[in-house]
């Protein structure tokens, strides 16, 4: 009885809501708008993802992919393709949401719109840990070759070297408000670290110099299966967080004084997005080497498509974005019709850099930070 | 079944408080930290708000006002002392049970882009809602209230990035609105606004607390302080002194609040005014509002006014003559303009 009555209040509730309210079904419109383009951004995900299925080096038929995917026949092209090209492409999407949604929640936390895993330097602090124990162990520890323990071993130190640079960058903040100098700082950082790998490159012995050189080249390709496991693990778990901490991700969008006076607790809110952008941006970094520009741009590129600031469509909408713009960088480095591979992460570096321009050119005093 | 009891014990609160003190600071030091270093900013400060209340914190620039708000907030810790709220010591609460009970303004402007007032306003729910932060059918109605009382409706769909400075000041008050707080605490809420926005948001603030809002607001501007607020909160050197704005003129309270010999408090109008010594007098001849506009432009340019005659004085205009008339012994000068009687008179006369 109580239950129809209540169920009845709740529709007459709704209905006022409805007809006195037009900023409600303008709430309602934008919900409507934004439920297309996710469902675009999702098919067109899907869209690249088989297509970078398709290109390589060697050109495949479609039959042939569909035959190496549902029926064994056990000759090149399945091992082309269930070896190589599906891990790749996993690896890509991976790859875009992990450094997308990290630099996404660095731009909030510190308010900052050039914030980002790459230009802030910690990147770098990841590759600083893999030079660690590339350089620092025995050759067993190779990328090439590891063995699972080898790969947890691997993505920690960068886990370590992403999170010792985010606090650093963390304390200098605190220190100095302008968006402009901590960049400065971020890009020196990068350069220090990269000239304390090049001392500890010095005294390397061959063997474990050409092990890490390969590896600083970047590649969405050269992951092992265990490797992928890991990677795809971390990244699940730095996903989990990310979702997790939506709402104190918008409280901090109104500042660190705000956040807290509305019973936000800024410093255990920090600590958990911090462990979050130190795992996906470390553990893309060990196994793919540092790859630029995408945890910058993405988040950008979403908030122009959503024009929302609001972190529960801002999270899904970078990560599909940030899947999509990996892969279809994955496509172009293919250079499909040629046999020659480009760097993946100048092309990704191609594509974000605009992005970045643009919004340093359009960040004016008096309007929004970021 | 239980919900309904704790909502009885909960009015039961709330009838009680609504007769005591819902705001209270008892020896409270405040101040900061460097290292293991304290560094306390004033004595131990006493003071106390009662529902409803629209109390202005006055004092002058760096002696610890946005510091008493913040440490009030929860932003700062105190180093000694206890504040209560609703009865209850502020360490007592969680810092959600916190932001239900204040709310807080601070002179930070908010820049994020792609921000509309509307969810701007939503984030002040966010004690109030799920992890998610998702807004429901009663956060809705509440968001909506809000706007409207902050006089904000019609501007929800504006971005914050485009608001006029009293605009956004509307906004933010909405946003603590939306808190569904007891007390709202702002820093400086009228710097950098115009006078017309100024006067919007004070009289905002003084419907709200009618309404029963209790809010705490810090402020450089001393008429606004003197005529509106029901309390004051003077911070001096040594001392926090409360009490109605009259009482503390009659008290001599503000004679303390500028240690220097260049500013005066007038008794009369509850003014501030240049310390003008070694004055000479100067008769005025009229009435009316001719008269009060001369009187104010002659103690600009140095002189006092006298009640009775001297040898140098002046007319104001009147009906037939549209002049001011400087007589000095036998001759006299016709002027056109105030502007023109202060050169004149600094000319020497």
């Amino acid at each position: 009885m109580s239950c129809i009555i209540t169920e009845k209040l709740n529709k007459n509730f709704t209905l006022k809501l409805k007809k006195q309210n037009t900023e409600y079904i303008a709430a309602q419109h934008a919900g409507k708008r934004n439920t297309l383009f996710f469902i675009v951004l999702a098919l067109l995900v899907v869209c690249f993802f088989i297509l970078d299925i398709f290109f390589g080096s060697v050109s495949i038929k479609v039959n042939d992919v569909l035959k190496a995917i549902f029926n064994s026949t056990g000759n090149n092209i399945e091992t082309i393709i269930l070896k190589f090209r599906l891990p790749k492409a996993i690896t890509a999407l991976t790859v875009g949401i992990a450094l997308s949604l990290s630099g996404l929640q660095m731009q909030t936390v510190f308010r900052n719109p050039m914030a980002g895993p790459y230009v802030l330097g910690v990147s770098s602090g990841a590759s600083l840990g893999v030079a660690f124990v590339i350089l620092g162990f025995s050759g067993s520890l190779t990328p090439g070759n590891l063995h699972s323990l080898g790969n947890w071993i691997l993505v920690a130190a960068s886990w370590i070297g992403a999170g010792a640079v985010t606090l650093l960058i963390m304390f200098i903040s605190s220190k100095v408000r302008d968006i402009m100098t901590i960049l400065i700082i971020g890009i020196m950082l990068a350069s220090g670290i990269s000239a304390i790998v090049s001392i500890m490159q010095y005294f390397s012995n061959e063997t474990l110099l050409k092990a890490y050189v390969i590896w600083t080249m970047g590649s969405l390709g050269n992951l092992s299966a265990s490797q992928l496991q890991v990677l795809l693990i971390s990244v699940s778990i730095g996903m989990l967080i990310s979702i997790f901490s939506v709402k104190m991700l918008n409280a901090l969008l109104l500042g660190e004084n705000y956040a807290g006076s509305i019973g936000l607790n800024v410093r255990f809110s920090r600590t958990v997005i911090f462990t979050c952008t130190s795992i996906l941006a470390g553990s893309v970094t060990a196994f793919c080497g540092p790859i630029g520009f995408i945890g910058i741009a993405v988040p950008h590129i979403a908030r122009i498509i959503f024009k929302t600031p609001d972190h529960r469509v801002l999270i899904p909408g970078t990560i599909l974005t940030g899947a999509l713009i990996m892969l279809i960088s994955d496509i172009v480095s293919q250079l499909p019709g040629s046999n020659n591979v480009l760097p993946v992460n100048s092309v990704t570096s191609l594509i974000g850099i605009p992005v970045v321009i643009w919004v340093i050119l359009n960040r004016r005093k008096d309007s929004g930070l970021f | 079944m239980g919900d309904s009891e704790q909502k009885k014990g909960f009015r039961f609160i709330l009838m009680d408080i609504s007769k005591t003190k819902i705001l209270s600071i008892d020896s409270l030091k405040i101040g900061y930290a460097y290292g293991k270093r304290q560094k306390i900013l004033l004595p131990p400060l006493t003071a106390s708000a009662r529902k409803g209340e629209l109390i202005a914190v006055i004092g002058r620039n760096g002696i610890g006002k946005s510091t008493l708000l913040r440490t009030i907030i929860g932003l700062q810790p105190s180093y000694g002392g206890t504040i209560m709220i609703m009865g209850k010591k502020i360490n007592e609460y969680s810092r959600l049970e916190m932001a239900q009970q204040i709310g807080y303004i601070s002179t930070e402007v908010v820049k994020v882009s792609n921000m509309r007032v509307r969810d701007l306003v939503a984030l002040g729910r966010f004690p109030h809602t799920n992890w998610t932060g998702k807004i429901t059918g009663k956060d809705f109605e509440v968001i909506t209230e809000s706007v409207n009382k902050a006089g904000m409706s019609g501007f929800e769909n504006r971005f914050i990035s485009e608001l006029s400075d009293g605009e956004r000041q509307r906004a933010m008050i909405a946003r603590v609105l939306a808190q569904d707080t007891e007390i709202m605490l702002m820093d400086e809420p009228t710097a950098f606004l115009d006078i017309n926005s100024k006067f919007e948001v004070v009289n905002l603030m003084l419907e709200l607390s009618k309404k029963g809002k209790t809010i705490i607001f810090s402020t450089h501007d001393f008429n606004i302080a003197v005529n509106q607020a029901d309390k004051i909160w003077l911070i001096i050197e040594n001392e926090l002194t409360e009490g109605a704005p009259e009482d503390l003129v009659l008290r001599g309270s503000f004679d303390h609040l500028f240690d220097t010999s260049m500013v005066k408090f007038n008794y009369e109008d509850g003014s501030f005014s240049f310390r003008k010594e070694n004055r000479s007098k100067i008769y005025i001849a009229g009435e009316g509002i001719m008269r009060y506009w001369t009187e104010k432009a002659i103690i600009r340019a140095g002189y006092s006014v006298s009640d009775t005659n001297t040898p140098v004085f002046i007319q104001v205009p009147s009906e037939n003559n549209k002049k001011w008339v400087l007589f000095s012994g036998d001759s006299s000068v016709l002027l056109n303009s105030l502007y023109d009687l202060v050169s004149r008179l600094q000319k020497g006369i």
